[in-house]
C-alpha cells in the first residue's frame, strides 16, 4: 500500500474524516462515555478527560455491553460522537448496530503498518464501504 | 451473505419503506459477522423508547411514522415511566407524558404493549429451537438456558427483527456456538431468588462471556430462582446463555464436559455478594424494592403473604415493580390489596433503576427530570444492587425478599444470614 494509506475490513458503510485519536486500552460505550459532553469518564481509559467528539476514534477493542448501541446512538443525538472508529477487533453486536443506527463508519483489523505509522493527532479519512483508511 | 427472495424484496421496498431500511441494516448486521443467511424468527423483545434519553422515543415514532408492522409476535421493554400512574413515583409530567407516546406508537406497529424486563411472566414463552431477537439481556439468557430458544445479545435492531420476522444467522443461532466454554461447580444451596441473583453474579464474573456449564445445585431451582441466576450473570458478565444439565434444552441431566475451564461458587462467595453490595446506612434509607426483575405472579404471591397485616414503617417508602399484565392478574386474584394497605406502591412498566432516579441519563432539559439525591436503596437482587451503583449513583444494602420485607416494616435494616454450605 502506499504511505499512508491502510486497508482494513469495512464492518459499517459510510464515509469520514476527523482527527486520530489512539488509545491502548479497551472502551465501553456504556459508562466509559458522558454523553453530554464526549467526554471521556471511564477510570480504565487511558482517554480519560478526552473528549471523542468529532474524531476517529482509535482502540484496541470495545468492551461488550448489550447497552452500548444506545449510548453510541446518545452520543449522535448530543453530537458528541466520534466520527469513524478502527478498531482491531470485531465489535460487540451491539456497538455495531449502535454505529449503524448513529451512522459512524467502523472499519477493524487494519493491516499491521497502520499501528507502527499512525500518529494520534493525524488526519484520517475512513471508508466503512471499501475498509480503505488514508492520512491527508 | 445468502438472501430469500423475501428478502430480496424486501430490500427493494416490496413491504414498504419501514421494511425496506429494517432489512438493509439486518444485512449489514448479518455481513459484519459473516452471517452465511438468515433465519426465520418467531418473536421479538424489542425496545421500549426511553424518554431519559434525548430523541429516543422519537425513534420509535419514526420508525411506526414510516409505516412499520410487526412481523412476528412482539413485546416492549421496561421503560422509564410508570405510564399508568407516573405520580406515584414522583415523575414530572413531561416525563411520563414523553414516555406514553412510546404505548402509542408500539400499538400503530402491532406490539403487544408489555413494557417489562421479564416479558416471559406476561405469557411472551418461545420454545425450544424457535429463533427470537431481545433487546434485554434478561430476555436472552432465559430463553436460551431455560426455554431453549435461541437469542442473541440484541440492541435495538429487535425491532428490525420483528418487523421483518428475520435476523442474520451468527452468535447463539448457530447450534456449535450453544456449547459450554467454562464448568462452574456449586457447593452451596441457594435458596430464594435473591441467592439465586448472588449466585448468577458471582458466575457472570467468573465466566464473562462464555457459556457455563452448572453442576452441584441439590435441588431444581424454580421459575423465579432460574430467572433470578441468569439475570445475574447477564449483569456481572456478558452471559447470554447457561446451561444447567436436566433443565436447558437439550441437555440430559447426566451431561458434562470434564475438560473445561473450572470454577467453584461457595456459600462465601455468595455472601460475599450480600457483602459487597451492603454499603448504605441501616437506619433512614430512602426505598426498599421488590421485584427487579419484574416480578412474576408467584412472587407477587409471596410478597401479598409477607405484607398481610403488616405495615410499612413511617417514612419508609416500599416499591414492588412488576409488569402491566402481572398487575392486573394480581389485582384480580386479590394480592394487590394486602400490599396497598401495607402502604406499598405497585409500578409497572419501570422499576428504580429504568425510572427518573437515573442519573446517567440524558434527557432533553426541557423535560424537567431532577434525580433525587437518595441516601440509600434497599434491594433483594444483585441485578437491581449493580445498577442502582452505577446508574443511580447511590449506596445500596442487599438482603433477601423476605428480610427486605422485614426491613421496610421495622424501619431498620436486616442482613442475610449467612446459610450452610
Amino acid at each position: 500500500m502506499a504511505d499512508g494509506i491502510w486497508q482494513a475490513r469495512g464492518v459499517v458503510k459510510g464515509r469520514a474524516q476527523g482527527k486520530a485519536l489512539v488509545s491502548q486500552t479497551a472502551l465501553s460505550f456504556l459508562g466509559d462515555l458522558d454523553i453530554r459532553s464526549g467526554k471521556v469518564v471511564g477510570r480504565s481509559s487511558d482517554l480519560l478527560g478526552t473528549c471523542v467528539a468529532g474524531r476517529v476514534l482509535v482502540l484496541p477493542a470495545s468492551r461488550g455491553s448489550a447497552g452500548a448501541w444506545r449510548f453510541l446512538y446518545q452520543l449522535k443525538v448530543h453530537g458528541t460522537h466520534p466520527a469513524a472508529l478502527i478498531l482491531r477487533d470485531l465489535p460487540d453486536p451491539s456497538v455495531t448496530q449502535g454505529a449503524i443506527l448513529a451512522e459512524v463508519p467502523i472499519v477493524v483489523d487494519p493491516e499491521a503498518a497502520f499501528w507502527t505509522d499512525l500518529r494520534d493527532g493525524d488526519m484520517v479519512q475512513v471508508n466503512g464501504d471499501s475498509g480503505c483508511i488514508a492520512r491527508c | 451473505m445468502h438472501l430469500s427472495d423475501r428478502d430480496l424484496a424486501l430490500l427493494d421496498g416490496a413491504e414498504g419503506a419501514a421494511a425496506r431500511a429494517a432489512m438493509a441494516a439486518l444485512v449489514q448486521l448479518g455481513e459484519a459477522y459473516d452471517a452465511p443467511d438468515m433465519v426465520d424468527i418467531g418473536y421479538a423483545h424489542v425496545h421500549a423508547g426511553m424518554a431519559l434519553y434525548k430523541g429516543d422515543v422519537e425513534l420509535i415514532e419514526a420508525v411506526a411514522g414510516q409505516g412499520a408492522k410487526m412481523a412476528v409476535p412482539v413485546s416492549t421493554n421496561i421503560a422509564n415511566a410508570d405510564m399508568g400512574n407516573w405520580q406515584s413515583t414522583g415523575a414530572p409530567d413531561a416525563l411520563g407524558q414523553l414516555q406514553k407516546r412510546a404505548e402509542v406508537a408500539h400499538r400503530l406497529m402491532g406490539s403487544a404493549t408489555s413494557f417489562t424486563c421479564t416479558p416471559y411472566w406476561a405469557g411472551h414463552w418461545p420454545t425450544w429451537n424457535m429463533h427470537i431477537a431481545s433487546i434485554e439481556s434478561g430476555v436472552t439468557v432465559f430463553a436460551n438456558s431455560v426455554l431453549g430458544a435461541k437469542s442473541n445479545r440484541d440492541g435495538f435492531f429487535a425491532v428490525y427483527a420483528g418487523m421483518t420476522g428475520r435476523y442474520p444467522r451468527f452468535g447463539l443461532h448457530l447450534d456449535r456456538n450453544r456449547q459450554p466454554t467454562h464448568r462452574v461447580t456449586v457447593t452451596a444451596d441457594p435458596l430464594g431468588t435473591a441467592d439465586f441473583t448472588a449466585l448468577g453474579y458471582v458466575i457472570g464474573t467468573a465466566v464473562g462471556s462464555g457459556i457455563p456449564l452448572i453442576r452441584g445445585l441439590r435441588t431444581r431451582p424454580s421459575l423465579d430462582e432460574l430467572d433470578a441466576m441468569g439475570v445475574g450473570m447477564a449483569t456481572s458478565g456478558g452471559v447470554a446463555m447457561f446451561i444447567l444439565p436436566g433443565v436447558t434444552p437439550p441437555y440430559a441431566e447426566d451431561f458434562d464436559v470434564p475438560g473445561l475451564d473450572g470454577a467453584q461458587v461457595s456459600e462465601a462467595d455468595i455472601a460475599g455478594v450480600f457483602d459487597a453490595f451492603c454499603t448504605g446506612v441501616e437506619t433512614g434509607f430512602d426505598l426498599v424494592h421488590l421485584g427487579c426483575p419484574h416480578a412474576s405472579f408467584e412472587e407477587m404471591k409471596h410478597y401479598a403473604a409477607l405484607l398481610d397485616g403488616r405495615q410499612v414503617a413511617p417514612g419508609v417508602e416500599l416499591w414492588v415493580t412488576t409488569s402491566r399484565a402481572v398487575k392486573q392478574l394480581a389485582q384480580d386474584a386479590g394480592l394487590l390489596a394486602p400490599m396497598l394497605k401495607a402502604g406499598a406502591k405497585v409500578v409497572s412498566d419501570t422499576c428504580p433503576i429504568s425510572c427518573h432516579f437515573a442519573c446517567s441519563c440524558s434527557p432533553d432539559p426541557a423535560l424537567g427530570v431532577q434525580p433525587p439525591k437518595l441516601r440509600t436503596i434497599v434491594v433483594d437482587s444483585a441485578k437491581q444492587a449493580h445498577y442502582v451503583r452505577d446508574m443511580i449513583q447511590c449506596p445500596t444494602l442487599f438482603t433477601t425478599s423476605e428480610l427486605a420485607v422485614e426491613t421496610a416494616v421495622s424501619g431498620r435494616f436486616h442482613p442475610r444470614a449467612r446459610r450452610n454450605g
